[in-house]
This record gives C-alpha cells, sequence and structure tokens, in this order.
C-alpha cells in the first residue's frame, strides 16, 4: 500500500506537484492520468527515492521514503519514462548488475532472473548487447528490470510510449499478468490506454488532482457525451443536415475535403451512441452515399475535465 | 561498491575508452624507456616522473563518462531508487579508473624487469616515483570523477578536469608568477620594496603548499615521508566527498 500526502514539488518557482494525496491499496491497479507536464513523472519520482518533494509525504507499504528509504524502496520496482539500460551490456549481464545494487541474495538470484526473464518473454535475447534490441525489447528489459528483488509494488512510468501497436498489445498483456500479484500505478496522458487494465484513475492537472474515480463510474460520467467520426462520399451539405436532425444528435461538423471524402464529427447526448448508429446507416444508404470509415472518438482529456468539472 | 566497480571497470572495455587509454600509455612509456634504453642511461624514476605529464590527457579520457554517461542515459535513476548508498557508487567509479591506472602501469614494470635483466638499476628512488605516482594518480582521478559528477556532458567534464590538473601541474610557475605580480603591484603602490617582497613570498609559499609536486620531490631520491602521502589522499577524499555531496543535491534539484 502506497499513501501519498499532500506532496508538494517545487522547481525554482515553477510549482510542478501542488498538494497531491492519493492512496494506492494492495494489488490494486492505479491508472495515474495527466496531460503532458501534469506533474506525473514529478510524482512518480518523489514516491520512488528519486527525487525529493519540497514538502508532504510519501509511506510504502507504512515505511516513509525518507526516513526508511531502504526499508521503502525495497517494495516497490521502477520504470521510468526513460529505461535506465545501459547499451553496452547484454540482457543478462544488465539483470545480474541490477541483483547487485539491490542487494538481491546470491541463493536466489539464478532461480529469481530465470523467472522473470520467463515472465517478460526476454529468453530468445539474454545474451544479446541490450544497444541492439528494439524499442520494444528495451521496455521489456525495463520491465524486468524493475521485477528484480520482488517488489510487491510496480511503478510504471507511460510504459507504452513510443511503441508501435503491437509492441503496444504485447506490453499491456505483461502488465496484465504483471497486475495479478503486484499492486501497479501506471501512467498514461492517454484514457484509452489504460482503461483496459486500471480498477481506478487517478487524473491529474497542472500539479493537481482534478478526479479520483473507478473506471466503471468514470466511463458512466462520460457516457454523458461521445463522439463519432464518420467519412464518406456524397452531398456533404444534405447528409449534415440529416444527420442533425435525428435524435440524440446534438452537433454535426462536418470537414469537407477537396477530394470526394468528407469528415463528419458527431456529437452525441445521451446513452444513445450505440442506437444512433444504425440511424446514420439509415442515412447514408437512403443517401447511397458510401461509408469509407465510421468509429467513436476517445474523449481527449481536455474533454474528460470538462466533463468531471461540469458533474459536479 | 563492488558491483559499481566492476560494472564500470568492466565497461572501458566494452567500449574503446579502455584500449586507447592503454595504448596511449603503452606507447608513451614505451617511447621514453626506448630512447632512454638507446643511450644506455636507463633511469626508471626519471621515466616515471615523465609520465606523470601525461595525467592531463589521461584523466580527463578515463573519468569524463564516468557520470556523465549515467545521466545522459537516465541511469543515474538505479543509485537513487536502490538500496545502495551514493558515497559506495563515488567509490565503486573512483577505484576502477585507479585500477585501470594500475594495469596502464604494468608496462612500467615491464621496462622495470627488462632493465634488471639487463644488469640495469632499479634502485629505491624508482620505487619513490612510482610510490608518488599512484597517489598522484589518486589526486587526479577524483577531480575526473568530481568534473564529471558536475555536466551531463562528457566533453565539458573532460575541459573541466583538463584545466583543473592543468593548474595543479602549473602551480610552481603559478604561484611565483602571482607571488612576483603581486609584489610588483605593492611596490608601485609605494610599499616598502622590503615588505612587498615578503607579501609576495608569503603568496608563492602558500600557493606552494597546495602544490603535490613540491611536497612529494624527495621521493625519488629515496627519502620517503608519510605527510605527503596523507595530503594526496586527503585531497582525493575531499573532491570524493563534494562528489557525493552534488549527487546528494540532485535530489533535491531546483532548477
Ligand atoms: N528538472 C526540472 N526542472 C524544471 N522543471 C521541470 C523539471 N522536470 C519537470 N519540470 C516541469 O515540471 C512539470 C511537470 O513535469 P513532469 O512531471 O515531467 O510531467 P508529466 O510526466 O506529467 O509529463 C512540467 O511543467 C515540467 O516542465
Ligand atoms: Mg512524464
Amino acid at each position: 500500500m502506497i499513501e501519498i500526502n499532500n506532496l508538494v514539488k517545487h522547481y525554482g518557482d515553477k510549482k510542478a506537484v501542488n498538494g497531491i494525496s492519493f492512496t494506492v491499496e494492495d494489488d490494486e491497479v492505479l491508472g495515474f492520468l495527466g496531460p503532458n507536464g501534469a506533474g506525473k513523472s514529478t510524482t512518480m519520482n518523489i514516491i520512488t527515492g528519486y527525487l525529493s518533494s519540497t514538502s508532504g509525504t510519501v509511506k510504502v507499504n507504512g515505511h516513509d521514503i525518507l526516513e526508511e528509504p531502504e526499508l521503502a524502496k525495497k517494495d516497490i520496482g521502477y520504470l521510468p519514462e526513460l529505461p535506465p539500460l545501459y547499451l553496452d551490456m547484454t540482457v543478462l549481464e544488465y539483470l545480474n548488475y541490477i541483483c547487485d545494487i539491490k542487494q538481491v541474495k546470491r541463493s536466489e538470484r539464478k532461480e529469481q532472473l530465470a523467472k522473470i526473464i520467463a515472465m517478460v518473454k526476454i529468453t530468445d535475447v539474454a545474451d544479446r548487447l541490450i544497444g541492439n534490441l528494439s524499442k520494444g525489447y528495451k521496455q521489456r528489459v525495463g520491465i524486468a528490470q524493475a521485477l528484480v528483488g520482488n517488489p510487491s509494488i510496480l511503478i510504471l512510468d507511460e510504459p507504452t510510449v513510443g511503441l508501435d501497436p503491437n509492441q503496444i498489445i504485447e506490453i499491456r498483456k505483461l502488465i496484465r499478468t504483471l497486475a495479478k500479484d503486484h499492486s501497479v500505478i501506471i501512467s498514461s496522458h492517454i484514457l484509452s490506454e489504460i482503461q483496459e487494465v486500471c480498477d481506478r484513475v487517478v487524473i491529474i492537472n497542472k500539479g493537481k488532482v482534478a478526479a479520483i474515480d473507478t473506471i466503471t463510474d468514470l466511463s458512466k460520467r462520460l457516457a454523458g457525451s461521445s463522439k463519432l467520426l464518420l467519412s464518406f462520399k456524397g452531398d456533404a451539405k444534405k447528409i449534415m443536415n440529416e444527420i442533425r436532425s435525428l435524435p440524440g444528435v446534438s452537433d454535426c461538423k462536418i470537414r469537407i475535403s477537396d477530394k470526394d471524402i468528407h469528415e463528419a464529427e458527431i456529437t452525441v447526448t445521451g446513452n444513445s451512441a450505440s442506437d444512433i448508429r444504425t440511424s446514420i446507416f439509415y442515412v447514408m444508404s437512403r443517401n447511397s452515399s458510401p461509408i469509407m470509415e465510421f468509429r467513436s472518438l476517445d474523449p481527449t482529456l481536455e474533454e474528460i475535465f470538462l466533463s468531471i468539472t461540469a458533474g459536479t | 561498491m563492488i558491483a559499481v566497480f566492476k560494472r564500470e571497470f568492466l565497461s572501458y572495455f566494452r567500449s574503446p575508452v579502455g584500449y586507447i587509454a592503454i595504448a596511449l600509455f603503452s606507447f608513451l612509456s614505451g617511447y621514453i624507456f626506448v630512447n632512454n634504453f638507446a643511450t644506455g642511461a636507463v633511469n626508471i624514476a626519471s621515466e616515471v616522473i615523465s609520465l606523470r605529464s601525461f595525467f592531463v590527457v589521461i584523466v580527463p579520457i578515463i573519468t569524463m563518462g564516468l557520470f556523465a554517461e549515467d545521466k545522459k542515459r537516465g541511469t543515474e535513476i538505479l543509485y537513487y531508487t536502490s538500496p545502495i548508498d551514493l558515497f559506495s557508487v563515488v567509490a565503486g567509479k573512483f577505484l576502477a579508473a585507479f585500477c585501470l591506472y594500475g594495469i596502464m602501469f604494468v608496462n612500467v614494470f615491464i621496462h622495470m624487469i627488462v632493465t634488471k635483466s639487463c644488469d640495469g638499476i632499479v634502485d629505491i628512488g624508482a620505487w619513490g616515483s612510482v610510490i608518488v605516482f599512484f597517489f598522484l594518480a589518486m589526486l587526479f582521478i577524483s577531480i575526473g570523477i568530481f568534473a564529471s559528477a558536475i555536466t551531463d556532458s562528457q566533453i565539458i567534464a573532460a575541459i573541466f578536469s583538463f584545466i583543473m590538473i592543468m593548474v595543479i601541474q602549473l602551480l610552481s610557475t603559478i604561484s611565483s608568477l602571482a607571488g612576483n605580480a603581486i609584489a610588483a603591484f605593492l611596490s608601485m603602490l609605494g610599499v616598502a620594496s622590503e615588505s612587498s617582497n615578503s607579501v609576495g613570498e608569503a603568496i608563492t609559499n602558500g600557493i606552494n603548499w597546495l602544490d603535490p609536486f613540491a611536497k612529494t620531490s624527495d621521493f625519488r631520491y629515496g627519502s620517503f615521508s608519510v605527510a605527503p602521502l596523507v595530503f594526496c589522499i586527503s585531497f582525493a577524499i575531499v573532491f570524493l566527498f563534494l562528489t557525493f555531496r552534488v549527487l546528494e543535491k540532485k535530489r533535491w534539484a531546483k532548477s
């Protein structure tokens, strides 16, 4: 369990973190969501003991990170934004070095490393130089590093950023496996990125907590309004008017392009997003307008902030 | 400490740095030795003393990356988030650079053996120079490590330690220049020449007190004393401690 109480961090005059408090329960997966520059990395750096806070406390399983740093750090595995890898070492050399500095007992080392390597699936590259690995594999080695020493808590700072879609799916799968027997804090600036793995989210903005909510409650609140994206060919004006007049549609903006494919951004109110798709299909079909693309748009963080503040 | 030492020492040989340093030292020492050998006047003490002039090049090469590279790659975070204490990180890196010097110095030991086997003389003065060399190496390496900790650019670290070591090597020249300049300045202001000269002399002596070369100059004649060695070690410890403080401070980053 992690208890974070009124954390403040100033960089000179700048308040990067400005009074953040939340707790992470045992075996919980907590999403830490906020736009770039919100203070996610700074908060995580303080929790893990890399930075000192200007004020406020962090307790890890009851141990204060400043007063009993050894005990607190022992329970935490950290994957920073930039994975701390030595490119000139092989994966195995590197993980052995991590065992050394995390003071893993010699007798336990072999077994523990074998388990970690199998779990994060880096067996094939164990003897390769880290510098020669792909980004996805480097990220896995970074996660392996965090797992050394069997910490009960994992802190992952934007673990999927910069990866390609396949690698993202793989890393997410790995995180879901790890979530079974660890408490996890995972940060992101995209809600959909962490929606599937997290129990709760803490949303921060400009160094302050904007909301703490379970994923289900948050989804309910966001369901108040959703957006659909439609690309089509045909008479843009006419179709726009017809879609606008559908019940449940509050707005429809169309970008008319030079080519013959137009894009419409449709705002739907209420929980009717799924029903409205049927009606829109018939509109298109009546007009013999081919649909090129039709999908729901993830809410942006700004929209999330708006709906959160509107609800309270 | 052992873990950091092992990693840093081995990493000298995963990059060109270790090889470059060893090749450079081998070439320089070999060149000096062969030249002396050809004239039939082998003098290990003077060879070792000549080799001291190259601290200014070799120390920056082998120390510039020690902390700067960690900062650039983001690996320094490992020191802060694991139970290891920061002073042992500093000590481990120091030891790695020092051992690399030890390996380079094998050249000189080989020259000693060759000299012996050709019925040459390896006297107590030669051993005295060797001892001084290693104590000076400690001092300069600690400066190089400090330089590496205060910046994340290897180039800036190298330039900084180059200048610091250069200044220390030129300390005897600097001290007399400074002493004379101040004496001249004072007499220009109308101070009696006797007192202005004594002020100048005091300044020269004061600066000379910092000069590790002057302090250890008797070793080559086989006259050993503990005080100069303690001076070198204290100097090194001060810089290693400053390095430790710099790392500690980072946690409180204000900028
Ligand atoms: N070392 C630093 N010096 C000064 N400002 C910093 C430093 N690190 C971060 N900041 C500032 O603090 C704020 C929070 O940064 P960060 O915690 O990295 O945000 P996030 O991870 O949410 O993108 C940003 O505005 C950033 O510019
Ligand atoms: Mg960040």
